[in-house]
């Protein structure tokens, strides 16, 4: 990456069921934070990802609704959609019209309001970031593609089902630290053992909660006068062809593969140089198998690290340090943003109970449409 | 899956009608404008046998809407013969005689209704071949 983009304010909303807040109070609440953060830096672009809201029947053009709802006047507001890669591929373009000189600094902000659609209509919804023909009008969504890639992980792999408790466990243990968690309680392997089937062999505990929540980064082209802010060091996007079935056959993302190598050599850092990760944890085949497309683990060897304590604060790659999807919870629109949110506060040193001793570089990954997108930011 | 949607893909969702590339061969599921390979649009339509495997499956207890009626059912990736592999539900078996590497074969089967009386979708399902 040419000059390095400089993150300089940040603000997210609880990740819960917010009752009282609709699609765009969630951008205002999240913006109005980052905007607070960033002290005097004031925006002439604003970037709004979401996933789901047009299709929910909900407010579209989220940018300029979101431009005029916080008072930035005129500026320049666009709207990112790319399933639960959105957050992600929000900054990136933002990253771009600062890279290109054509912002002094740009608003990113995330946000998806799932609590006021049926849990049917939602899966509906969320099932069309698959093949909305071929796949979702045959009655495949995310759970079940996930439940047939656990079917396969497991028999090509040998590993019984109850091993992937331990990604899930890993995720909570983190979550159960973060006040803005959706699920913030450890999980006990008796509650995910006993937890209702959905796809076969996956269950309610191997799936992210759906849940409303925002979160914003406020981005400038750095300084480099301050060593202690954050900065976007290295990214890339990544789109394959798209199907549930390349995964599940392969057992592999090629996508969340190339990118994660790609944004590490754009930042010239290797996997060994980072002191925590953010990947995506939809559902704990993606979770495992981004786990091994980034090189955290070889094949068929991410349960077993997760089991061993490899992924938890004080182990060696620390992951999902605010509990990941699965316990921070799942706002597909704002996924990639929670994630640079959360990633900054512990390169702040701000990250509370959670706080990663000496973390000083940070890698994230959000996928979309089952890993067919990718979007990475090592940041530092 | 909409009415004009299914309308419009008929011939795939009816006759398993997908597209055979004449630049670099390749058999496509379903028809496709431009070859997804080599980018080719000297496309040919092509219609496979209906005949495949299983290559996983799951059983679906929690669906989305339109298919709750269904649940449980049973969600297949099924690997045709000339080789593309194709989302679809199994039906007219039991879950004893479900397994990986099962032959199957194609049958039309309805999809969805929406609702007492609006239009039925029909389709693809998958069905064990016969012994013999």
């Amino acid at each position: 990456m040419g000059d390095r983009i400089e993150i300089v304010g940040i603000g997210r909303t609880c990740a819960k069921e917010r009752w009282t807040r609709g699609l765009v109070d969630l951008t205002v609440e999240a913006a109005g934070a980052a905007l607070d953060d960033g002290g005097d830096v004031s925006p002439s672009a604003v970037i709004v990802s979401n996933a789901l809201g047009g299709a929910l029947g909900d407010q579209q053009n989220l940018g300029t609704f979101t431009a005029s709802s916080i008072g930035l006047g005129k500026v320049e507001a666009h709207s990112v959609s790319c399933d639960e890669a959105s957050g992600g591929g929000a900054l990136r373009l933002a990253s771009a019209l600062v890279g290109a000189g054509m912002h002094e600094a740009v608003l990113v902000v995330g946000a998806e309001k799932t609590s006021d659609a049926l849990p049917d209509e939602l899966e509906t919804v969320r099932a069309n970031g698959l093949d909305a023909t071929r796949e979702a009008g045959f009655g495949f969504g995310p759970a079940v593609a996930s439940g047939l890639g656990m079917q396969r992980y497991g028999a090509e792999h040998g590993i019984d089902r109850s091993l992937f408790y331990h990604l899930a466990s890993t995720a909570h243990l983190h979550g159960a630290k973060n006040p803005f968690a959706f699920l913030p309680w450890e999980l006990s392997f008796d509650q995910y053992i006993r937890s209702p089937i959905v796809a076969d062999p996956l269950t309610v505990c191997d799936l992210a909660p759906n849940c409303d929540g925002g979160a914003a980064v406020l981005i400038r082209k750095g300084s480099g006068k301050s060593s202690s802010s954050v900065h976007i060091l290295g990214s890339a996007s990544v789109s394959v062809p798209t199907g549930i079935s390349e995964p599940i056959t392969s057992l592999s993302l090629p996508a969340a593969a190339q990118c994660a190598m790609l944004a590490l050599r754009d930042a010239g850092l290797s996997i060994e140089d980072l002191s925590l990760l953010d990947l995506h944890d939809s559902s704990s085949f993606i979770a495992a198998l981004s786990i091994e497309a980034v090189g955290l683990a070889k094949r068929g060897e991410a349960l077993l690290l997760a089991r061993d304590g490899h992924f938890r604060f004080d182990g060696p790659a620390p992951l999902w340090t605010f509990g990941g999807l699965k316990a921070r919870g799942n706002a597909p629109g704002a996924d990639g943003l929670y994630q640079v949110v959360e990633a900054t506060l512990q390169l702040r040193g701000d990250a509370g109970k959670g706080q990663i001793d000496g973390a000083d570089r940070a890698l994230v990954q959000c996928l979309g449409s089952f890993g067919a997108t990718a979007v990475t930011h090592v940041l530092g | 899956m909409h009415f004009a949607r299914s309308w419009r893909q008929q011939s795939s969702n009816l006759r398993l009608v997908g597209s055979r590339c004449t630049s670099c061969g390749a058999i496509l599921f379903p028809e496709r404008i431009r070859c997804s390979g080599c980018g080719s649009t000297e496309l040919e339509d092509h219609r496979l046998s209906g005949r495949g495997t299983i290559f996983t499956v799951t059983t679906v207890f929690e669906a989305p809407r339109g298919f709750e009626s269904q649940v449980p059912y049973f969600a297949a990736l099924v690997e045709l013969e000339e080789g593309p592999i194709i989302c679809a539900m199994l039906t007219d078996v039991d879950r004893e005689d479900v397994s990986v590497g099962k032959k199957v074969t194609m049958v039309t089967r309805r999809i969805l209704a929406h609702g007492d009386d609006g239009p039925i979708i029909y389709a693809y399902k998958f069905t064990p071949e016969l012994a013999g």
